[in-house]
């Protein structure tokens, strides 16, 4: 799961021809890598990719702010 | 008296010096905590051997310490600049070498990209914020605030002195720097703090970044009126459900963004149960407010004033339109009337007024007013509309480049550029320059750019058309767009790139842009 994720930052929102390292742990909020439109599609991305849908009240700091945390959401959510 | 940025802070701290001046997460600062760790800073950057003038960079997200080092650079007699941290490490080594910046001041988690700002050979002698093994010497935070700063004497910083160089996109491929006096910051200040009477007890959300000129009210009118400034994350900007949370429980009292930011919010259904009854003013800039968005806003909000607020980052503000109860929202609101110490003209092509209720160029003459372009005097000079009123004494106007018309109540009302100027969620972008970036691609011929206007909640984006080299070149759109995101902010990046064969032209073989749109969406978007 970290790494569809993962590999859907690296290769769809961030827009460089340098390669950018991110593992699941990195800030993807504070640091930069992801801006707002680009939540905005992972959500869409995550929602498509896993079939289920992420009520806007879920889209919270403390489910967002790293890869892991996002894993750790979604699992709690189909469990 | 105040006439400076430091003075701001000097004032509040005389009136209330115990008072929250900001909140960011879980810290806290008073207005004589404010003060006291500014002047450390200052202190620091005089022993550094800054002189008066001297650029300081500011590079970090919305946090306390970009408030510190804003007051800390001015108390200084310093010039600060605010570098947006998002765009590439190129264009802020760009903006480090235009204006020849010496000293940056960051934070910690902004430690990586400084290593790619530094890596090359740069005019930068420090960077404050950080403590790390680079080319260049680094000072840590801890060291600032230890600095003592009981016997310093600052210099002596007069209102007509700069402040800041903010930089935007510029038509020529390059961005240029707009340069603005304490004078003009002051006036904007005092101005807007009039205007929504913006008092001690009010809490401002600080959403803009400063780097966006709209940031200006969070962190000098909030703080002339001695009020709070609660200082939004990144974090919370971007995850809609964690902002309303935070403006109910920090019970902010101004709102002032671009309409993105509410328009997420809204349509993500996140504004109904919450208590927002706190909320007075919400005030919004930098684009159109879509109709159907702020009715319902404000319907949500009964007890709030809404209020456009308009001008360019050359003038700070210059127009203001408050919603009045019985404001009935048929059309795009109007920029409204000139506020205060501000005169107008509407200008013709051949800059030469229009007649009333004609279309023209508006152009601006006030306190608020830039300096003028930074190292750019003729791109000043052709920005100016001058009247003669003594052999040695004009008039100077700014043209805003915008095209409006005064509506039947004395309201302006914006119909149009002039340019190729659009706005991106708020931010200004010069299509030329994304077009002049495609071009320096080896692979592309020609390129047009034009904006999908998008009335949801991603709001409008770019759309790119490129001619590729006849030489049987391939290059894939991912490339163009990081060839793009290598140079240009992100918001400036285009969202789709298309790939033509040729464009159609018009019988004086100029690109005929209408068609080349029209065909894409027959196209692409069926």
């Amino acid at each position: 799961m970290d790494e569809t994720i993962i590999n859907y930052i690296k290769n769809e929102l961030i827009v460089s021809s340098e390669a950018i390292d991110i593992d699941a742990e990195d800030d993807l909020l504070g640091s930069g890598l992801v801006d707002s439109l680009g939540m905005m599609k992972l959500v869409s991305f995550i929602e498509k990719e896993f079939e289920l849908k992420i009520p806007a009240q879920d889209m919270v700091i403390e489910n967002f702010m790293t890869v892991a945390c996002i894993s750790d959401y979604l699992k709690a959510k189909v469990s | 008296m105040i006439y400076t940025i430091p003075k701001i802070l000097e004032n509040a701290v005389k009136g209330h010096p115990e008072k929250e001046a900001l909140k960011y997460m879980s810290q806290s600062l008073s207005y004589s905590d404010l003060q006291q760790k500014a002047k450390a800073l200052a202190t620091l950057l005089l022993q550094l051997n800054l002189k008066k003038g001297d650029r300081v960079g500011i590079y970090m997200n919305r946090c306390i310490e970009s408030f510190i080092a804003v007051y800390g650079i001015t108390m200084a007699g310093g010039v600060f600049v605010p570098l947006d941290p998002s765009v590439p490490k190129d264009r802020t080594r760009f903006l480090i070498n235009d204006c020849d910046i010496a000293h940056l001041i960051t934070i910690p988690t902004q430690s990586r990209a400084i290593d790619g700002i530094t890596k090359e050979p740069i005019s930068l002698k420090t960077v404050i914020g950080l403590e790390k093994d680079l080319e260049v010497k680094t000072i840590p935070w801890k060291q600032v605030f230890e600095t003592n700063s009981t016997e310093v004497v600052f210099p002596r910083i007069l209102g007509k002195d700069l402040a800041y160089v903010m930089y935007t996109s510029g038509s020529t491929g390059l961005p240029k720097g707009i340069m603005h006096t304490h004078n003009s910051c002051l006036a904007y200040a005092k101005g807007s703090k009039e205007v929504y009477n913006v008092r001690a007890n009010d809490v401002v959300a600080s959403h803009a970044p400063l780097h966006f000129d709209i940031s200006t009210f969070a962190y000098f009118t909030a703080l002339l009126a001695e009020a709070t400034t609660v200082i939004l994350s990144d974090a919370h900007t971007k995850l809609p459900a964690s902002l309303s949370q935070l403006m109910e429980k920090e019970k902010i009292t101004i709102w002032y963004s671009a309409p993105q930011a509410l328009i997420q919010l809204l349509s993500k259904g996140l504004l109904e149960e919450k208590d927002m009854s706190s909320l007075r003013w919400v005030l919004f800039g930098g684009e159109v407010f879509p109709k159907k968005y702020l009715k319902r806003l404000i319907e949500l909000w009964p007890q709030a004033m809404f209020g456009n607020v308009y001008g360019p980052a050359e003038v700070n503000q210059c127009t203001y339109f408050n919603i009045d109860k019985n404001y009935k929202i048929e059309n795009d609101l109007p920029l409204g009337e000139v506020w205060e110490n501000t005169d107008y003209r509407i200008l013709d092509n051949k800059d030469m007024p229009v007649e009333k209720g004609l279309h023209g160029i508006l152009a601006i003459r006030s306190e608020t007013m830039m300096l003028g372009y930074w190292n750019n005097n003729e791109l000043t000079e052709q920005s100016l509309y001058r009247e003669s009123i003594l052999s040695d004494y004009d008039y100077v106007f700014f043209k805003t480049g915008d095209v409006v018309k005064e509506n039947e109540n004395g309201d302006l009302v914006f119909v149009g550029r002039n340019d190729r100027q659009v706005k991106i969620r708020g931010y200004r972008v010069e299509l030329d320059e994304v077009e002049a970036q495609l071009i320096k691609h080896e692979n592309v011929r020609e390129a047009i750019t034009y904006v999908e206007k998008k009335e949801n909640d991603s709001g409008d984006t770019i759309t790119a058309v490129v001619l590729l080299n006849t030489d049987g070149s391939i290059v894939d759109v991912k490339v163009l767009q990081a060839h793009c995101a290598d140079n240009l902010p992100k918001y400036a990046v285009p969202e789709q790139i298309y790939i033509m064969n040729e464009f159609p032209r018009t019988t004086s073989d100029k690109v005929d842009r209408n068609k080349i749109k029209t065909k894409i969406a027959e196209d692409y978007n069926g």
